[in-house]
């Protein structure tokens, strides 16, 4: 029992060992000949020019706010898809009330437009 | 020392030790990677101490969600690590919450006559999380719902008024 | 007592070893089986130059990405980029700690189950960890110090973690039907009857999220080649590289085993014993992801965004309201 409990442990060790050694052998097996020109970033074969780094939209702040409030009620909606046959109509009916909820925040988010993407 | 025992302390070495390092790194990103991992390894922490389901709320919603969220935060703010060793201001909150939190969390370990017991490790079941949780806690669940509606409605505000300005600095 | 115990833990051992090395040697020649048919849907030969058929190739390629040089572009963020591509690697690995393969076998009177774990919250343990591999991909890109791959990079981790959510709700129908999490119990409830049948809905919308979240076309957009180079990996080389790359081929057996597993009845079928069903399924879900590629175009972000928020997500919900309507209906 305890060895079963412990399988998944024992998997994530052996996975994490070979990510290490695929990474490892390369680093040991390949050439190294680090010159100025293979080092720099590609950009199509001219030379870089100006940082690489770029501010991302605020865009991608607002989806992963989004995401992370329809994550948390996915999450929700797991512990009571399980027990659903057992409680039968409390269930359907709490959880409709949960999805009400949920539909008008969406309802909200489509509205504002912040589901366009320009 | 159990199995068991081994593998508690080394996961929770792992979690004080990359709530420790995320602290007190310069660099943003590297703080948010050892945030990750201090998640994923509470996780696994709750996964040993017989709470399958909370170890995979833990993992989606803490290191999967809130900190992909963080990374994008970073990402949209200038990365660059300061120099600045941070103003007083900052600090100091924080250190006194650091003090007071630990002081409640020595009160809860040493004084409350219960903590001093070992849990047997028993094993909940997601379905009776379930039925625990539905039997028990629906009300607040169907209140959690409107606090998330109210989120999604202050995370749009503040969303908007940055994309306009961030419209009016590109001209 | 303590021999039995060492017994089963060398048994679990050689077991785990044995899963993760097949595990390894399809996902190389998956890419050998890809390649070969996107020849032969293009009406070309695909490799064949190594070994009968090319049958060689994945070890000619194994050989050229550990021999090749290991760079680093400069000002590249070292430690970050060393993790990413094994982020990606580790997490489709893991995954499949969860995926049965079988019902279960007898050696030497003792009987081993045809899965790594058999978790109670196999499901959640799925969805915990694809979203982690996002991190993989935003951060292999962010470290780069190049705008193709940060641009990719970013692409990528919003497309993945938008399509978690119909991803996750799509889902939500198998648990009510199977009342678990774990995906023994899932593939135990479809003995009679595969859920595709039953929920045909669940089983396109999955399907969809899914190929997004794997980033194959028509959802390669964070790889575009013709617009971002090769997206997130583009200054990865050599073993990381490597990573990435068997990542996404583990990645594509993963998805047919869960479409398997959740949706056509994983290792049941009659006549045939059951680890051929499992293959079978997998293969069949494996090939039409192949063929997608040789047949769609890639879509435009907007497409890919507007997709998953304002359709999957809407007609997700109303599934699982109209499930839970039958479900109190029937019984």
């Amino acid at each position: 029992m305890l060895i079963e409990y412990l399988a998944i442990l024992i998997y994530i060790a052996i996975a994490v060992f070979f990510a290490l050694f695929a990474i490892i052998a390369s680093a040991l097996l390949g050439q190294k000949k680090p010159t100025p020109l293979k080092q720099a970033p590609y950009e199509c074969g001219m030379t870089t020019f100006g940082s690489s780094f770029r501010r991302i939209p605020i865009k991608y702040y607002i989806i992963a706010m989004l995401f992370l409030l329809f994550d948390i009620e996915v999450v929700f909606l797991y512990p009571w898809a399980v027990v659903f046959k057992e409680f039968k109509m409390f269930a359907f009916i709490s959880m409709a009330v949960f999805l009400g909820i949920l539909v008008i925040a969406y309802i909200y988010i489509w509205k504002k437009g912040a589901l366009e993407w320009e | 020392m159990t199995l068991y025992a081994v593998t508690f302390y080394v996961l929770a070495a792992i979690v004080v030790l990359s709530t420790l390092l995320a602290i007190i790194q310069r660099q943003v990103i590297h703080a948010v990677v050892y945030l990750i991992v201090s998640f994923f390894a509470t996780g696994l922490l709750f996964y040993l101490l017989g709470a399958p389901f909370l170890a995979a709320l833990e993992v989606i919603i803490y290191a999967g969600a809130i900190m992909v969220l963080f990374l994008f935060i970073v990402m949209t703010v200038r990365a660059e690590s300061g120099e600045d060793k941070g103003e007083i201001y900052q600090w100091l909150p924080a250190v006194i919450l650091g003090i007071i939190s630990l002081f409640v969390g020595g009160v809860l370990i040493f004084e409350i006559p219960g903590s001093k017991t070992g849990l047997s490790t028993g094993m909940a079941t997601p379905s009776a999380f379930g039925q625990f949780l539905f039997k028990n806690y629906w009300f607040p669940v169907e209140i959690a719902s409107f606090l998330l509606l109210i989120g999604l409605v202050g995370a749009l505000y503040l969303g908007r008024r940055e994309s306009r300005k961030g419209s009016e600095d590109r001209r | 007592m303590l021999l039995e115990w060492i017994l089963g833990f060398v048994f679990l051992i050689v077991k785990l070893t044995i899963v993760l090395i097949i595990l390894l040697t399809v996902a190389a020649y998956l890419v050998w089986v890809e390649r070969k048919l996107l020849g032969r849907i293009q009406a070309r030969y695909g490799p064949n130059r190594a070994g009968e058929f090319g049958l060689l190739q994945p070890l000619a390629d194994l050989v050229k990405l550990i021999t090749k040089e290991d760079t680093v572009p400069q000002e590249a963020n070292k430690g970050i980029f060393l993790l990413a591509p094994g982020v990606v690697g580790l997490m489709a690995l893991l995954i499949f700690a969860v995926v049965p393969f079988g019902s279960g076998v007898t050696l030497w009177g003792r009987s081993i189950p045809l899965v790594i774990t058999d978790l109670n919250v196999g499901l959640l343990f799925i969805l915990a960890l694809s979203s982690i591999s996002v991190y993989g991909i935003a951060l292999g890109g962010w470290a780069s110090n190049s705008k193709y791959s940060l641009l990719g990079g970013i692409r990528g981790a919003a497309q993945m973690i938008s399509y978690e959510v119909p991803m996750g709700l799509s889902l939500v129908p198998v648990v009510m039907l199977a009342r678990s999490f774990s995906l023994v119990e899932i593939t135990n409830a479809q003995s009679a009857r595969p859920f595709i049948f039953v929920q045909p809905v669940s089983f396109i919308l999955f399907l969809i999220a899914a190929l997004a979240e794997i980033k194959r076309i028509p959802f390669d957009l964070p790889e575009a080649e013709n617009e971002l180079g090769a997206g997130y990996h583009t200054e990865y080389s050599g073993m990381r590289f490597g990573l990435f790359f068997l990542g996404e081929y583990i990645t594509m057996i993963i998805l047919g085993s869960l479409i398997a597993v959740f949706f056509l009845g994983g290792w049941h079928g009659p006549l045939l014993p059951p680890i051929i069903w499992f293959l079978l399924k997998v293969g069949i879900i494996v090939f039409t992801l192949i063929w997608f590629r040789a047949t769609f175009p890639r879509i435009r972000y907007d497409q890919l965004m507007n997709t998953g928020w304002k359709v999957l997500i809407p007609i997700a919900l109303l599934n699982i309201v109209v499930t839970g309507a039958l479900v109190l209906g029937t019984s």
